[in-house]
């Protein structure tokens, strides 16, 4: 569960690299992706045919609100984008609720749910295939962000929009990219999870309010700090609901949010900027 | 007059209306919708303190419904409260929680604050639904709407009583804002750094107005209780806050107005939605407007093509669904979130927002009559001018990782001079300036202001010790008007506790505070353009302008960083005369600047830093001939 978060974390952080704006309906896109999918998997597409199909939807809905939501405020250079961001996340989640009912459903997959144990512990081929899933594609990205011309566009339109506009790298096209691979990671998010914890519109909402918790606790420029922070919520998260009682599932990871916001704005591994005038 | 008569008149033909209506209409349902306008109204009220004063999305003022509607629903079931003690209590519990969570929150900007309220909202619609001993969880809490001294309240007293309240909040939010709070408010969204420069205090103003803010959401929490003697957590949670939001964009931020008008569009909406002739003949209206604001576009050529065409495409879709669709209260969601895009993009003053500029055209509304000028000698009295050292910096340091950006710099500015502070770029004049001006911290090194030590690492605090500074990167008040950013910064000027401030109480000290104002624009030969605003003036007028802001903190050490840079040639001999003029009011300033015309015509001293270490003091001839200097500026001799 902590990898999910962490893969969803990891797709705010992608557009907040390039344009310092996060998809406050990530989650929704998470829900629709995954949604997606399994329309195609009743059409009778094979699993491993409808992963790549799930990501290139996932990559279009991303292209979608960067175009309707997040563009227009980035050239006024406002913070409207929260607002629209938020307003089209309920748009796809009332979308979801009437095409695909508000009931969750289950969605199949050809790996084995069975338990094995090593080193006495029980894990799932299920969960294992979350691991992979999760580290192969940020491994992935990162190697992208590392190692291409293009990957390094994306830090220089993070560092300062104009000049990089100045040599010659298009911002909207950079910025569109990293809306186009966050919401990749978030179909791929949404195909991990969704055997474990079946399909439903309220998928989103539960999603988001942890995966923001990691991200911001995380800091939003640390690609590794998402993966620890990732994990530790998830494991204070059962605890929590062993200890209280499941209706406070989320209250830990909610008030750890509030404080650590509070003690360190700029996330445990985040770096902290200096102010200038 | 006019003026006076057209908006006070509005107001209060608005109120005598909404009191009015009991009287003539008997339908319980109608009077059901007016009740919970005024809830509304007051609810959103408290939003846009933070949405549109401060400019921060907030998304958890649901939550603080929530928390006052169940503060005060508790009190009376479980201790049979008064109607106005659970009200005031509401008042208070949400004000404390919201000081509690504007503490860490508000450190934060933009986003990261969102997600800070977003958070709380969540946490609390937790608590409220899991802690079942107190709230009865997901079952709900019924309670009786308790006496107000004694009488029983029927739907027309309750309503009368909503009615009152918002009055009052109203009236009281008036007088706030439109006191030094008010302008402290906006001029902290617009630039936090310039509003500590300025003494006031930026994360102070914030807490107290996301607290009040919050406050407002209690009361209202607490009439939602009384109104509809049921709750359930669920009522608040984030759909609800989508609403508030649409609410107050659609009406308009920063307008009391505005806040009245989302609040009736709140209420109306479900009634909307419940028809589907209704719907579709209001989803065709919205697509007419959105399509006269392309037509109006094309004409100005203003306007951005996504920025008319995308409320088109919006309403066209809510159109083409109110066809489509049978049950429209399935996709109550999708609707609004069409709307409020097409709002968000097309309209983003809101409503009120278009018809204030559209009125204020119509009924050409002349500006208030400011007052006559105060003599300057009452606003910026002349200092004895003794040469006295009042600025020591011994051993100063700042380093930034392993830069070395100010490296022990030892300067004496004494009381009463121009001391110029120049050297190559890059040499550690902005750093200095910024160590003493307390934006930050040094790394080693002493500061004295007249023989005491200065403050360090506080900007407010510095400011607070007498000196005032302007910056390189100009960081004006751009929405708030020249007199304005003057006032903002007036010291020693706003007395008057905040009680006496929401009763309306603050009208003499304004009128003092735009006399002084006005005097210190005269200084700077800015006070024909006193009602403009910060951001429409020219480049130079906004160098000016920040001179004027600095003074009215009535500062014993001035700090000029570059005000020259960039300005054309009249203008800079304009600023010679205005620094000329300053230091014949004896006070000591500390002027960097790269034209040395300027320098050598005003400087009693200069100092001069390179790789952030002086190389050279002396007067303005003496720095000039200097081998060092010289070798700075030019490169060695080869």
């Amino acid at each position: 569960m902590g990898l999910v978060y962490a893969l969803v974390a990891y797709g705010f952080q992608l557009t907040f690299a390039t344009s310092k704006s996060i998809n406050f309906g990530q989650g929704e896109l998470v829900m629709l992706s995954a949604f997606c999918s399994l329309t195609l998997l009743g059409l009778g597409v094979p699993y491993w045919l409808m992963v790549p199909l799930g990501l290139l939807i996932g990559a279009l809905l991303g292209l979608v609100v960067e175009r309707a939501a997040v563009r227009l405020a980035l050239e006024q250079k406002s913070e409207g984008w929260i607002l629209l961001t938020i307003i089209l996340g309920l748009f796809g989640f009332s979308l979801a609720e009437n095409i695909w009912g508000r009931d969750d459903r289950p969605f199949p997959t050809p790996i084995p749910s069975d338990p094995f144990s090593i080193f006495g512990v029980d894990i799932t081929w299920l969960e294992v295939s979350v691991a992979v899933g999760v580290f192969g594609i940020m491994g992935l990205i990162e190697l992208f962000k590392r190692q291409t011309l293009l990957g390094k566009a994306f830090d220089a339109v993070a560092a300062d929009r104009d000049a990089a506009e100045l040599m010659g790298i298009s911002a909207t096209r950079t910025v569109m990219l990293s809306y186009a691979l966050s919401g990749a990671v978030a179909a791929l998010a949404g195909i991990l999870i969704s055997p474990i914890t079946t399909v439903g519109p309220t998928m989103a909402s539960v999603l988001i309010l942890k995966a923001f918790s990691v991200a911001v606790v995380a800091g939003l420029n640390s690609g590794f700090g998402v993966v620890l922070v990732g994990l530790a919520l998830g494991a204070l998260e059962n605890y929590a609901s062993l200890q209280l009682g499941s209706g406070w599932r989320e209250a830990p990871g909610l008030a750890l949010l509030i404080t650590a916001l509070a003690l360190r704005p700029n996330g445990i591994f985040g770096k902290a900027t200096i102010r200038k005038v | 007059m006019k003026r006076f008569f057209l908006i006070r008149g509005a107001e209060l033909a608005a109120l005598i209306a909404l009191v009015a209506v009991p009287l003539f209409v008997s339908n319980p349902f109608a009077l059901g919708l007016l009740t919970l306008l005024a809830i509304y109204g007051i609810l959103l009220i408290g939003l846009d303190v933070t949405v549109g004063y401060l400019g921060q999305v907030n998304l958890g003022q649901a939550a603080f419904l929530g928390i006052g509607a169940y503060t005060a629903g508790l009190l009376v079931a479980h201790a049979g409260a008064g109607i106005l003690l659970a009200l005031a209590a509401a008042f208070v519990v949400c004000l404390v929680l919201g000081a509690l969570l504007a503490l860490p929150a508000l450190r934060l900007e933009g986003p990261q604050f969102a997600l800070a309220t977003l958070s709380f909202g969540a946490l609390a619609v937790t608590v409220l639904n899991e802690w079942e001993d107190l709230t009865q969880g997901a079952q709900g809490l019924s309670l009786a709407r308790p006496a107000l001294f004694g009488q029983t309240l029927d739907a027309a007293g309750f309503y009368w009583l909503c009615v009152g309240l918002l009055a009052l909040v109203w009236l009281g939010m008036k007088n706030l804002l439109s006191s030094q709070w008010g302008r402290a408010f906006e001029a902290l969204r617009d630039s936090p750094i310039a509003t500590d420069a300025m003494g006031v205090g930026a994360y102070r103003h914030k807490v107290i107005a996301f607290a009040f803010g919050s406050a407002l959401g209690g009361l209202a929490g607490g009439l939602y209780a009384f109104d509809f003697k049921y709750l359930q957590p669920h009522s608040f949670t984030y759909e609800l806050m989508v609403i508030l939001l649409l609410g107050v964009v659609l009406g308009g931020r920063k307008s009391l107005w505005g806040a009245v008008v989302g609040a009736a569009f709140i209420v109306l909406l479900p009634n909307l939605l419940s028809s589907a002739t209704l719907f579709r003949v209001f989803s065709i209206i919205g697509l007419i407007i959105a399509l006269l604001g392309v037509i109006g576009g094309w004409k100005d050529k203003t306007a951005l093509r996504f920025q008319s065409l995308a409320p088109v495409v919006a309403m066209a879709l809510l159109v083409a669904g109110s066809f489509v669709v049978e049950h429209t209260e399935d996709w109550r969601k999708a609707i609004f979130a069409l709307m409020l895009f097409s709002v968000v993009v097309g309209l983003p003053e809101g409503l009120m927002g278009f018809a204030s500029k559209l009125l204020t055209r119509i009924f050409r509304l002349p500006a208030a009559p400011l007052p006559a000028a105060s003599p300057l000698d009452a606003v910026l009295p002349r200092q004895q001018a003794e040469a006295t050292t009042l600025l020591d910096l011994r051993g100063l340091k700042r380093y930034f990782g392993g830069i070395k950006a100010v490296d022990g710099v030892d300067m004496v500015v004494k009381a009463g001079t121009v001391h110029g502070l120049i050297g190559p770029n890059g040499s550690g004049k902005s750093t200095a300036v910024n160590v003493i001006s307390g934006l930050y911290a040094p790394s080693g090194g002493q500061l004295l202001l007249d023989g005491a030590p200065l403050p360090v690492g506080s900007l407010y605090r510095v400011a607070g010790a007498g000196v005032a500074r302007t910056f390189q990167n100009l960081q004006l008040f751009g929405e708030l008007s020249a007199l304005d950013n003057v006032m903002v910064a007036l010291r020693d000027t706003y007395r008057l506790p905040w009680p006496l401030v929401l009763l309306g109480f603050a009208r003499g000290e304004e009128k003092r505070a735009q006399a002084a104002a006005l005097a210190l624009l005269q200084l700077v030969g800015l006070d024909q353009q006193a009602r403009t605003r910060a951001r429409d003036l020219t480049y130079g007028a906004q160098r000016f302008l920040e001179i004027a802001r600095a003074l009215a903190r009535k500062p014993r050490l001035l700090i000029l960083d570059e005000p020259a840079a960039g300005l054309a040639h009249p203008d800079a001999l304009q600023l010679v005369d205005i620094i000329r003029r300053i230091h014949g009011r004896g006070i000591a300033i500390v002027l960097i600047e790269h034209h040395m015309d300027v320098v050598s015509a005003l400087c009693d001293a200069v100092t001069v830093l390179d790789g952030g270490q002086v190389i050279a003091e002396g007067s303005a001839e003496e720095i000039k001939r200097h081998p060092r200097v010289v070798e700075a500026y030019l490169g060695a001799a080869a």
